[in-house]
């Protein structure tokens, strides 16, 4: 019997969630344990580093890295992977574009760790104690990853084949990507294994809009009893659908709750938020100054709206620093 | 120390600011970039800007109720108004990115509201962006 191809599946700065929608194939999983050989898998089995390291260039032939990375433990893992591995594909937002955890970019190390070790409320730290990456004790070195200044998205740190988004991918294209990999049924390297239109165009709300919108006010979705069969955007409640990649299944439109963003931009696109901002404009209906000035202050954090997702991979991608 | 001499990035409607081609104010001015219309100057284009070494960006567009595509230079403020809201969170100061809505069909006053901006970004320094 031929050998089954070696997979490895690894997390980075994730929450778990990517490997809970692996588990979420349900029945499918079962064929998809048949095809292969998992040989790394932290969150589900015990395999031990050591042993990829002793593995031939190439001995994986799928590596489904998720998260994003912050600190040098997991650049040392994506690339260990990567060189292991014939293909790297990066799972879900984190991987993709830097995710949730990228909009820490919007501050700087020195400001997160002053508030985690020093200014949050239950933080008691009289000697301002911070985590240091070789600690002595007895003679012994204990060390520590170092946390880099940013978050990175996985492909600004490894050579990527094939990225997978959502916050997780749903289950339909997990299973999609694995058997085209199995099967070598595989798009060119570099594409996204979703659909390329943007997700209005997927929105059954996209019947009922309005042939003009024009929002004189903005409303945060916890706000406002939101209709559940009306464009969002005509509701006056961001929503960035117009921006973004379909292929999500529309789970959050589906109950009620506005597209935040975790499929990235379109073919063709790298900077989904910036894109969103230019067609947002055009919804804002206020056309003297001083109204849209005010429609505009009325939305609170724009930049996390437009970059919830997205923010290693955007065209600025961290905080800069103003003299 | 050599003094700080601000790079501006200037996208200019033709419409309401010349064509430029007559005056040779195209060949006194670096980074000046005529448009058919000040709408279709796209957030990504001023980011560009900025990424490419820009200390600011300053867009020219017809002035109220005479843009030549309707709303074209509506949109465009409406657009540097809602970036402006995002580059703060960059850490990229608001006076850096600015829109003025009138009509010089010379293109005479391009350079006098050039030389005014930079004015103002030299106060501001710099932009060094670490992208």
């Amino acid at each position: 019997m031929a050998e089954k191809p070696k997979v490895a599946i690894y997390w980075l700065t994730a929450c778990g969630g990517c490997d809970e929608a692996i588990v979420d194939l349900n029945e499918v999983i079962l064929l998809v344990a048949d095809a292969i050989d998992i040989v790394l898998w932290p969150v589900a089995m015990d395999f031990k580093y050591e042993s990829i390291r002793k593995m031939k260039n190439g001995d994986i032939a799928l590596a489904i890295l998720h998260g994003a990375v912050r600190n040098s433990e997991q650049e040392e893992m994506a690339k260990l992977l990567r060189e292991k591995s014939q293909l790297v594909l990066a799972f879900g937002a984190c991987a993709c574009f830097g995710g949730t955890a990228g909009m820490a970019n919007f501050r700087s190390k020195e400001d997160i760790f002053d508030w985690v070790y020093r200014d949050a409320p239950t933080v008691v730290n009289p000697n301002n104690n911070r985590p240091q990456t070789v600690f002595s004790v007895n003679g012994n070195n204990l060390t520590l990853p170092e946390f880099y200044d940013r978050v990175y998205s996985l492909r600004e740190i490894i050579d990527v084949d094939y990225y997978l988004p959502g916050c997780p991918p749903p289950p339909d294209l997990i299973a999609n990507a694995v058997f085209a990999v199995l099967e070598g049924k595989l798009p060119p390297r570099g594409a996204t294994l979703a659909p390329s239109k943007p997700l209005c165009d997927a929105c059954s709300r996209n019947q009922t809009k309005p042939q003009k919108i024009e929002i004189s006010e903005f409303k945060r979705i916890h706000e406002v009893e939101a209709k559940d069969d009306l464009c969002f955007l005509a509701q006056g409640i961001i929503c960035l659908g117009p921006a973004i990649r379909s292929g999500c299944g529309e789970t959050c439109l589906r109950t009620n709750v506005p597209c935040r963003g975790c499929f990235g931009p379109v073919d063709g696109v790298d900077d989904a938020g910036a894109k969103f901002i230019s067609g947002l404009a055009s919804l804002i209906g206020a056309e003297n100054e001083e109204d849209a000035q005010k429609t505009i202050d009325g939305i609170d954090d724009l930049a996390g709206y437009c970059y919830r997702f997205s923010l290693p991979s955007a065209s600025l991608k961290h905080k800069n620093k103003e003299k | 120390m050599t003094e700080f001499t601000p790079k501006l990035v200037c996208f200019s409607c033709k419409f309401g600011w010349g064509y430029l081609n007559t005056n040779g104010y195209k060949n006194q001015l670096k980074n000046l970039i005529p448009v058919t219309c000040s709408g279709t100057v796209d957030t990504t284009h001023i980011i560009g800007a900025f990424k490419e070494g820009a200390d600011g960006v300053l867009i020219l567009g017809c002035p109220d109720s005479e843009c030549h595509f309707q709303t074209g230079n509506y949109q465009a403020r409406k657009k540097i108004m809602l970036l402006r809201k995002v580059l703060k969170e960059f850490g990229i100061d608001s006076g850096r990115l600015k829109i003025a809505l009138s009509i010089d069909p010379e293109g005479a006053q391009i350079p006098v509201v050039i030389d005014a901006m930079k004015k103002e970004i030299k106060n501001l320094g710099p932009l060094r962006l670490a992208v």
